[in-house]
């Protein structure tokens, strides 16, 4: 297989350029080659979500993506982030404070098992990030919570709870307009 | 003495029985009729009651609805008589005179024999009535007037006729029937005037409808896009083979007609289609990375990025999860119609025969600019398709700018 030279912003930082196969897949380049491996591997077909990252557009708007099933090189020149870019580090690098979502997943007890929470963790911030730009109404808030969250499969059964962590956060946050 | 009477006795209820069984086998026949000829695809809507109606039907002419054709006296078509019935499907008059569109296609329908239009109209009439109205239809002037059909219908009621039978065999004139007029597959596979009716002369050589390509169901279109006689069958009964799988209006086909139908059906159909004696498919020899032309060499790596995941970098697939591209019937289309289409669109999840799935392929829309797509429908083609014309940025835009159908 040929290799092609890549490089992205990850997590804020510049990585690359490494030279890496033409069809490796961005989850294996942040396994093998970051060593980032908090995404998670699991149908390896894009259906259970646990693997997403999050892509920030040009535009100022993210997306989350499925790394398992999208090459690495699709990624290359842009902006991502992952479950290891959400936290805030002191100067030694280490954890100082976990950002609003992470805080009320454990708050919640969202999570048993936890291997589908750094998608989930994503995907909150993917829907934070959308209703910060353009809040959303009561009545439809339910609605949005579903259309973010609801393609995620957790094995543990923690629906729920995802759910209600999701809703607080949105709603602390100030991003829920009466109506 | 004892055994006359009773035998006297007993022959009014043999001739009940025998006459409840008869009845019983004309519904059942009925019901296989229905289903060959996909009634209930048109005639329903997506968890609602069959036959019950209000399928819209999108046309370049406006919205028509499939109607009510359970018994309900008064909104289907319990007062419709055999004969009536009959009227309706194959001359598209209703009841009262009035016309019925060729979106109900009378136009294939006109050769249905009487005895099939019969056991149609005894199962329907077995159904429980569901009152339910039909949607009003939604056409454009002068197309509202339903009289101008009396115009539509002196050029183009009886127009399809069939290829004579001589010399050919029983499954060949079985699966004449089956395609042509039971299974009305020329309505979608054959190009349409601009008065909306099917040009005869082009028969089955492809349609567009709803912003798809109905492909080509000729003999030699077949062979040089893969098909088999055995292939064929096997996607009318299960709705996948190494061809690929069904997807957009010919998925409600399978899901709601030919899965249900005999083997000795598909065989006979496929028969038909491909001829007594099939040409022989074409095969294709993927082509090599170093043999790609530079557009289709920049979209191998979008391919690799967006695509492979699923479908594999080889293109071979995986099973259950995402069809094969090499080898796949759309890639050999030779306009990128269909392909661009799938790849911008997605194709919701699919549910095959026995346990056969495909899983949901999102739409990549907003992943691939102009130049993109255009750079990976050259991979795909020239890759797996036997293609070796580009498509140009101009097909791409314009293909692109046509609104959603639907």
């Amino acid at each position: 297989m040929a290799k092609r030279a890549l490089s992205m912003n990850l997590n804020g930082q510049v990585v690359g350029p490494f030279t890496v196969d033409d069809d490796l897949m961005m989850i294996e380049f942040l396994h093998e080659y970051l060593n980032l491996t908090g995404s998670r591997l699991g149908c390896g077909q894009g259906i259970c979500h646990a693997c997403v990252a999050i892509l920030d557009k040009p535009d100022g708007t993210s997306e989350e993506i499925r790394t398992c099933i999208t090459g690495a090189h699709f990624f290359d020149g842009k902006k991502v982030r992952t479950i290891e870019g959400h936290a805030k580090r002191d100067a030694k690098g280490e954890v100082s404070e976990l950002n609003p979502i992470q805080q009320k997943f454990i708050d919640q007890f969202a999570f048993q098992c936890s291997y589908c929470t750094p998608g989930y963790v994503n995907a909150a911030t993917v829907l934070v990030e959308k209703l910060q730009r353009q809040p959303v109404k009561r009545s439809e808030l339910e609605g949005e919570i579903e259309n973010a969250l609801g393609n995620h499969i957790c094995r543990c059964t923690g629906y729920v709870r995802y759910y209600n962590a999701a809703r607080e956060v949105v709603e602390g946050l100030g991003l829920v307009k009466e109506g | 003495m004892r055994g006359l009477f009773l035998a006297a006795l007993l022959l009014p209820l043999a001739a009940q029985a025998a006459e409840q069984s008869s009845d019983k086998t004309l519904i059942e026949r009925g019901k296989y009729l229905a289903r060959a000829a996909d009634c209930v695809a048109c005639h329903s809507i997506e968890g609602g009651a069959e036959y019950a109606g209000g399928l819209p039907l999108v046309s370049p002419f406006g919205t028509i609805y499939g109607t009510n054709i359970t018994p309900d006296k008064e909104h289907g078509i319990g007062h419709y008589s055999a004969e009536e019935f009959y009227r309706a499907v194959t001359q598209g008059e209703r009841r009262d005179g009035g016309k019925l569109y060729p979106a109900m296609p009378y136009t294939s329908y006109h050769l249905l024999k009487r005895e099939d239009s019969d056991a149609i109209y005894a199962y329907l009439m077995s159904l429980d009535p569901i009152a339910k109205p039909s949607p009003k239809t939604d056409l454009a002037f002068p197309f509202n007037v339903r009289f101008g059909m009396t115009f539509w219908n002196m050029l183009y009621k009886n127009r399809v006729q069939l290829e004579p039978a001589d010399g050919k065999g029983e499954e060949w004139q079985r699966g004449q029937y089956l395609v042509e007029v039971l299974g009305h597959c020329g309505e979608c596979h054959t190009p349409r005037n601009a008065l909306g009716a099917l040009q005869q002369d082009l028969r089955m050589s492809g349609g567009v409808i709803l912003g798809y390509e109905a492909p080509s169901l000729l003999a030699k279109d077949l062979a040089e896009r893969g098909w088999t006689t055995d292939d064929l069958a096997t996607f009318l009964k299960h709705g996948i083979s190494d061809q690929g799988s069904v997807f957009n209006e010919m998925y409600p086909v399978l899901h709601h007609s030919t899965q249900y139908l005999p083997l000795d059906d598909h065989r006979a159909m496929a028969t038909y289609l491909l001829g007594e004696q099939p040409p022989a498919p074409r095969s294709i020899k993927a082509v090599a990375e170093s043999e790609l032309g530079e557009s289709a060499a920049r979209g191998r790596q979008d391919y690799l990025n967006l695509c492979a995941g699923c479908h594999e970098a080889a293109g071979k697939g995986v099973p259950h999860v995402a069809v094969a591209m090499d080898g796949n019937t759309t890639l050999r289309l030779a306009d990128s119609r269909n392909l661009l289409r799938v790849i911008d669109d997605g194709i919701r999840e699919q549910q095959f025969t026995g346990f056969e799935r495909m899983q949901p392929m999102p739409g990549f829309r907003d992943k691939l600019d102009d130049g993109q797509m255009r750079d990976l429908l050259n991979y795909l083609r020239q890759t797996w398709g036997g293609l070796e014309t580009e498509v140009t940025p101009e097909r791409v835009a314009e293909l692109r700018g046509e609104a959603p159908s639907h």
